[in-house]
């Protein structure tokens, strides 16, 4: 089911959390909600579910205005960070909660909540905790209860608040993929709210980028990387290095000094700035010839499958490139070896464009 | 080394020593004094004192008292704890301090307001008068100056427990569905149920135990707006030490009652808590 997001505004006090956003959410996809935090995409997410109040605009689910419907009537799954387990109840009682506190008339008997329930926990491999309390489950088992509960309801959409925020590094990966092979399984339309880039990008159908209450971008994982619509979207989705540049003929010319990246968001000269990914940097122990850059290694990290070189421009500024391992042995390179960098993809962002 | 370990042996005992002295003095000697008093001219005599009718009487008041003062407070802590706990809304600070004046007012200033309030000479004196109806040196009164005393125990205990675990366990439940009813009876309720109990046993030894309102309101018409401490007061004022120790020794078990209870449910609760630490390992490789 689809869910259409129309000119939502709210606010907290003095703080807008969410500017006139519209968004359409298309059925039976994945979708991420990418952004840091105090973006608005949780708040989002929980206007959507019915938890928050907008100051104006709708929510429509397949086409029906759900606004003024609460939370309770919404008929929505949702999926807390913090899995908000009930304590007091085994898991199975968990998973049942949502057909049990039905009215009578509507409420399966009791052979068929059990059916489901054991189903909903096969799915999720955990049939053999059902007797188990969520304090006796790992975090990665409580996030599958949590799912699966939310799943008993059969809910027209699936919500889920930084699925794996609390989870450490390893589990967060395995689970990611199994939410991905689930989601194929059960194709329920899914919104999932994420601050990691890399979940958004391995695990999302389609990914929207906010930012200050807005959106900045909505499309495929491939789009939003390699065809980033603002800064903003460019450096959130990887590391970034920026260059002064300047346009000659429509061509591209990098004007030397380089700046270190991530904080230069006030500048209002950004139309002489290029953005370069660290993998996007070309380095060579010779010069290049005109537009390349100088400068001195100052570290190493040679761990990992690319190995990540922090640069000294010689004109001031610090900036970061990656380049293979094979490339690293071919050119033995050392802290403190002078070298030339040139930008091979620089991404330029017209005025017009970034208001 | 050993030397400072022998200083520090020293100073240890020597405040363990104290604080026991301190203890036995203060807190000992009198609870005991109480029982070997009320036992004095032995066990009939005791059970006489206890069988007085004034004094079945007064035990009689006191547990209608804390029967309608404890169930209200009960219904009222639940109330506010949860409003303050779960919503925003304006004037919550000013709803938090008025929970919290009965703590800060002396008992028999609050006893005075309801007499100033609802007796002879008060406002609501001759109207109340005209209808026959009387509030001061009655059950009534009574009543009211108990839940004004015991009004914070209930609510006290159970706003930060509520305020710890937040609105994501309701939120779920509402969102499975559940009606406001439900969530509170089967989401909500579960989880505070021990800091409730812990409340409302606070709140009953306090109901049961309390002086200064009751005496203000009182009139201390024996046999009629009498309460157990009050009859205390009384049968000591006419010498009469072995009925006042009996009736007393009622309320000093009472007391022992209560603290085992509350000792018990403090234990219950540090338990429950502990519990998500023991992640159960063998459950995680199964």
């Amino acid at each position: 089911m689809s869910i259409t997001v129309r000119n939502i505004t709210k606010s907290f006090g003095n703080f807008i959390a969410l500017h006139d956003v519209s968004l359409d959410i298309p059925s039976d996809g994945l979708m991420a909600l990418l952004g840091p935090s105090g973006s608005g995409k949780t708040t989002l997410l929980r206007i959507i579910a019915g938890l928050d109040v907008p100051a104006c605009g709708t929510i429509e689910i397949n086409g029906e205005d759900i606004s003024a419907r609460s939370a309770r009537d919404r008929n929505v799954g949702f999926v807390f960070q913090h899995y908000a387990l009930f304590k007091h109840m085994t898991v199975f009682e968990n998973v049942a909660f949502g057909l049990r506190v039905r009215p009578r008339h509507t409420r399966p008997a009791k052979s068929e909540i059990s059916d489901r329930v054991m189903a909903l926990l096969k799915l999720v491999q955990l049939e053999h905790m059902a007797h188990r309390y969520p304090t006796q489950l790992s975090g990665g088992q409580r996030q599958r209860v949590a799912l699966s509960r939310a799943l008993a309801v059969e809910p027209k959409v699936l919500l889920l608040d930084e699925p794996f925020g609390a989870l450490d590094a390893k589990v967060r990966k395995e689970l990611r993929r199994w939410l991905r092979r689930l989601h194929d399984e059960l194709h329920v339309t899914s919104v999932f709210v994420t601050h990691d880039q890399e979940e958004a990008l391995e695990v999302a159908d389609e990914i929207v980028v906010m930012s200050q209450g807005r959106i900045e971008q909505v499309g495929t994982p491939e789009d939003v990387y390699h065809h980033p619509a603002t800064p903003f979207v460019y450096q959130f989705l990887g590391d970034v290095n920026l260059f002064h540049v300047r346009i000659e003929d429509g061509n591209v010319v990098v004007a030397g000094s380089a700046e270190a990246a991530e904080n230069d968001q006030s500048n209002d000269e950004k139309a002489s700035y290029g953005y370069v990914r660290p993998h996007g940097l070309d380095i060579a122990r010779e010069s290049f010839g005109p537009g390349d850059i100088s400068a001195k290694i100052v570290h190493i990290n040679a761990a990992g499958p690319v190995v990540k070189l922090e640069l000294a421009g010689d004109g001031g500024g610090l900036f970061h490139v990656s380049i293979t391992q094979e490339q690293f042995r071919d050119l033995k390179l050392v802290r403190n070896d002078s070298v030339y960098v040139k930008p091979r993809d620089v991404r330029v962002f017209e005025p017009e464009y970034m208001i | 080394m050993s030397h400072t370990v022998r200083e520090t042996a020293i100073v240890r005992w020597t405040l363990i020593i104290l604080a026991l002295l301190f203890m036995i003095l203060f807190l000992v000697l009198p609870l005991a004094l109480v029982f070997v008093q009320a036992l004095e001219k032995g066990v009939t005599a005791y059970w006489k004192a206890l069988a007085d009718p004034d004094a079945v009487s007064a035990i009689k008041l006191t547990v209608i008292a804390a029967a309608i003062a404890v169930p209200a407070n009960l219904v009222f802590g639940i109330a506010a704890s949860w409003a303050i706990a779960k919503f925003h809304f304006r004037g919550k600070n000013v709803l938090l301090t008025l929970i919290d004046v009965p703590f800060s007012v002396s008992p028999v200033i609050s006893g005075l307001i309801y007499v100033l309030l609802f007796g002879l000479q008060g406002w609501l004196g001759p109207w109340l008068y005209e209808h026959d109806i009387q509030i001061v040196f009655a059950v009534p009164g009574i009543v009211l100056a108990t839940i004004f005393v015991t009004f914070p125990f209930v609510a006290r205990e159970l706003i930060p427990l509520m305020e710890q675990q937040g609105t994501e366990e309701e939120e779920a439940a509402i969102l499975l569905g559940a009606s406001g009813i439900k969530t509170f009876l089967r989401v909500t309720i579960p989880n505070i149920k021990w800091g409730l109990l812990y409340g409302v046993i606070l709140c009953n030894a306090r109901a049961m135990g309390e002086f200064g309102a009751v005496s203000v309101v009182s009139g201390h018409v024996r046999g009629q707006t009498n309460t157990v401490p009050l009859h205390v007061e009384i049968l000591y004022n006419e010498y009469n030490f072995v009925a006042a120790f009996a009736v007393a020794s009622i309320l000093a078990f009472l007391a022992l009652v209560t603290l085992m209870l509350k000792s018990f449910v403090e234990w219950n609760t540090l338990r429950v808590q502990k519990k998500p630490d023991q992640i159960n390992t063998e459950g995680l490789t199964a």
